[in-house]
């Protein structure tokens, strides 16, 4: 509810518990507490315009943090398609080098984020960084990770199976079984015993 | 219950608000409380709420255009793998993709000039990339990363290249070295 307010101000109603983290919050940046706040809606309501919710923006800046200090680079995709199709089958070891990327960024990640943020990160991350259309990650001893790329070519699924492989094992997980297919692969794992 | 405050906002502001609550399905106060609980905990994370939004609009704009990420070093290796085994084929590549850049900006329609450049700086995040108007009608594009490859470095000028001419303008020099790139381009 808003009550009209002279001077063409309206008031919002707010929790005394927000107020007060409002207040940290504001103070830290320097600003008034109104102030902080105003400009706070203003930017949800930005980020609406935008096509998301700030919670989603806020995941999404601090997604791209992680990837360039994880040494990440924007590319046309359509460029990285055509070049890993063109050097498969000429004796590249393509796979192997994309093994050791995913295994350097599950290091990156460990020491990056707390325990009980790395799989959910993970999952937003392997949807946006590979374009996929769904991924699912289950925790625990028994893991499974399964991915879908509709669009995804045969060449471009396998560097992500070497990818995710060096992944997951240096997040402490082995592989017990793969099934995978153009565009899509379930992955069983089990948990190293540290 | 919790005992509630007041905020005073803008009557225009307020407005939006509850225009947002009603489209979530959700009233003023749980939508107010939801916005300021998101912006509390990425101020605790150390996040800037303007940079976040803004960073969401370019990323909105190159998964538009797309743009995707992948690891530098990687990307670099297998450029110059390509490029090493057939430098007309993966030249011809890159001109193409430029191409395809050029010809969506110029049917986006606004400034396309501009619309190429923002672009261009976004995918040059990192490096020091500028494009200056020279003499009337000239355009000189420069970006400098020392860690572009040799081969990565040619044919990024030779995207850029083909991604202006669709834009009516005509490449009078291309100078790409290691890390460096200087082309001065005019207007035909």
């Amino acid at each position: 509810m808003t009550k009209k307010q002279p001077e063409d101000t309206k008031l919002l109603m707010l929790p005394s518990e927000l107020v007060d983290r409002l207040r940290d919050a504001s103070s830290r940046n320097g600003t008034s507490l109104s102030g902080y706040a105003i400009e706070v809606l203003e930017e949800a309501l930005r980020a609406e315009k935008l096509g998301a919710r700030l919670g989603e923006a806020v995941e999404a800046y601090r997604m791209d943090e992680i990837h360039r200090g994880a040494g990440a680079m924007v590319v046309p995709r359509s460029s990285l398609g055509h070049l890993v199709e063109d050097l498969n089958g000429h004796g590249e070891n393509i796979s192997a080098i994309w093994e050791e990327a995913g295994r350097w960024y599950g290091r990156f990640l460990t020491g990056k984020l707390a325990g009980d943020e790395v799989m959910p990160f993970l999952r937003r991350d392997l949807l946006t960084s590979w374009n996929l259309d769904e991924v699912e990650i289950s925790d625990g001893d028994d893991a499974v990770l399964r991915f879908t790329g509709f669009g995804m070519s045969e060449e471009f699924t396998k560097l992500l199976l070497s990818y995710v492989h060096g992944l997951m094992e240096s997040l402490g997980y082995a592989e017990v079984e793969i099934d995978s297919l153009r565009g899509m692969a379930t992955i069983k794992y089990i948990r190293h015993k540290m | 219950m919790s005992k509630r405050k007041m905020l005073a906002a803008e009557e225009d502001l307020a407005n939006k608000v509850a225009e947002l609550a009603e489209k979530r399905g959700l009233t003023v106060y749980q939508t107010v409380n939801d916005i300021l609980e998101q912006a509390i905990r990425a101020e605790e994370q150390g996040l800037n709420l303007k940079e976040a939004v803004d960073r969401r609009g370019d990323m909105e704009h190159a998964r538009e255009m797309g743009l995707t990420f992948t690891v530098e070093h990687l990307y670099y290796q297998v450029v110059d793998a390509a490029y090493s085994k057939d430098k007309e084929r993966i030249r011809q590549l890159w001109s193409d993709m430029g191409l395809w850049y050029g010809k969506y900006f110029k049917n986006k329609g606004g400034e396309p000039v501009k619309g190429l450049t923002e672009a261009l700086g976004f995918l040059t995040h990192g490096s020091q990339f500028t494009a200056e108007r020279g003499k009337p009608d000239e355009l000189i594009v420069s970006c400098i990363n020392e860690r572009y490859s040799r081969g990565y470095t040619e044919v990024f000028a030779t995207f850029i290249e083909a991604a202006f001419q669709v834009l009516g303008y005509k490449t009078l020099e291309n100078e790409a070295s290691r890390g460096i790139i200087r082309i001065r381009l005019a207007k035909e």
